[in-house]
């Protein structure tokens, strides 16, 4: 079964056509309700976690650091979820780092511009001119958080597999084009599309147990072995390849673990000046 | 009397299709390995394959050619796509010309056995004795 990613330029939409295109399919929904638990189990607010996936980080909002960890335990979260078989996704950026993987589908559901200003009027309360001016500057941002995450521009018709304008298609239409796309053989999962997604499970799971510590790190996974890139001043790069190793035997799944420490040239040369 | 599961195996590297027929041969298939992309297609004009297993990238021929040619002769065998150089596009590709799974390389010879299985259960050969493969 295909994995499904509804993106757009309204959550309400994005969480609407989703809602509907997993009815259809009787698929899962997977939404930002499962950021409750997730806050939970991580410790972090779930106010923090929505704020993550709303603005990017600042001095006043979430710190750059904890953006970078609340990100991967929502990554964390969705991967395992979508790994399953038969899930729509929505709301929680997947569009933008689940890459490569054949049988997952992105749809962008761009929503009635009339309707967003509408929607934007009556959450806040504003006249019409103020409402379209909001509704831009929020599309803007959008834009500039997925490229500032993910250097990859969200609002970039090329990211989709499908593209659906609400302006000229109506909802339960859009909901149908999106459940008989999903049906086409190139969604189909192989045995290599199913290792992507269960490689980038594996890596995002190891990567949350070292992001406390080594918030550098790069992971990359393929079956059992995890690659993990770090930086280190010379001294230190044994006991911090041997911390690395440790954390990441300890998560399920790891096989084997390979450490690649570059020089940290940036604290070498602070280090120098002392 | 059981039908025997004919499989063909097309890779321009040598070494692939040594290691491959023999743990394919566990499940008791008849196997026929080429190299040559031409051979192997000359060889399916004359005789019926159930599976073949084909790389994707090959000198003169390649893979999604091959896919194309033998599910126009016989479009009940199933093609199984191998290759180093996968990508969703390629992956996808496959799957729009007729493709029953795509692997990508490096893999064990049992990760393709167990994709054969798939493939031999979807023609209705059912597991018999241990591994072996015989038609109903």
């Amino acid at each position: 079964m295909a994995v499904i990613i509804v993106s757009s330029d309204s959550l309400s939409t994005a969480a609407h056509i989703a809602e509907q295109t997993a009815r259809g399919l009787n698929y899962r929904c997977v939404g930002r309700e499962i950021l409750g638990g997730l806050g939970k189990r991580y410790g972090a607010s779930e106010e923090k976690l929505h704020k993550t996936l709303d603005e990017l980080p600042s001095f006043f909002g979430v710190r750059a650091r904890a953006h970078a960890q609340c990100m991967a335990y929502i990554e964390e979260a969705v991967l395992a979820r979508l790994s399953e078989d038969g899930a729509v996704c929505h709301g929680l950026a997947a569009h933008l780092y689940v890459r490569g993987v054949s049988h997952a589908l992105k749809a962008r559901v761009l929503a009635d511009p009339s309707e967003i200003i509408r929607e934007t009027m009556k959450q806040k309360g504003v006249s019409p001119e103020k409402a379209a001016k909001i509704a831009k500057h929020e599309e803007a941002l959008r834009s500039r958080w997925s490229i500032e995450i993910y250097r990859s521009d969200e609002t970039a018709s090329s990211l989709y597999d499908l593209v659906i304008n609400l302006s000229r298609v109506a909802p339960e239409e859009a909901v149908r084009m999106i459940v008989e796309s999903s049906s086409h053989p190139r969604f189909r999962p192989t045995t290599y599309s199913v290792k992507c997604i269960n490689d980038m499970a594996l890596a995002s799971r190891v990567r949350v147990v070292l992001l406390a510590l080594f918030p550098d790190v790069v992971v990359e996974a393929d079956g059992v072995a995890v690659v993990i890139e770090t930086a280190a001043v010379p001294r230190e790069k044994e006991k911090r390849i041997e911390a690395i190793e440790k954390l990441a035997r300890s998560v399920p799944g790891v096989g084997h673990v390979e450490v690649r420490v570059a020089n940290d040239m940036v604290r070498q040369a602070a280090e120098s000046f002392r | 009397m059981a039908k025997q599961l004919q499989l063909l195996i097309l890779d321009d590297e040598p070494i692939v299709g040594k290691r491959l027929a023999p743990a394919l041969n566990k499940l008791g298939c008849e196997i026929e390995a080429f190299e040559d992309p031409e051979r192997a297609l000359k060889r399916m004009e004359e005789k019926e394959f159930q599976i073949v297993v084909t790389d994707v990238r090959m000198e003169n021929v390649d893979g999604l050619q091959v896919l194309e040619k033998v599910l126009a002769w016989s479009p009940g065998t199933k093609v199984i796509m191998i290759t180093g150089y996968a990508t969703l596009e390629i992956a996808r590709e496959a799957l729009t010309k007729g493709a029953f799974d795509f692997i990508a390389k490096p893999f064990t010879p049992g990760e393709l056995r167990k994709i054969v299985v798939k493939a031999a259960q979807a023609l209705g050969f059912n597991l018999k004795h241990g591994e072996e493969l015989v038609s109903g």
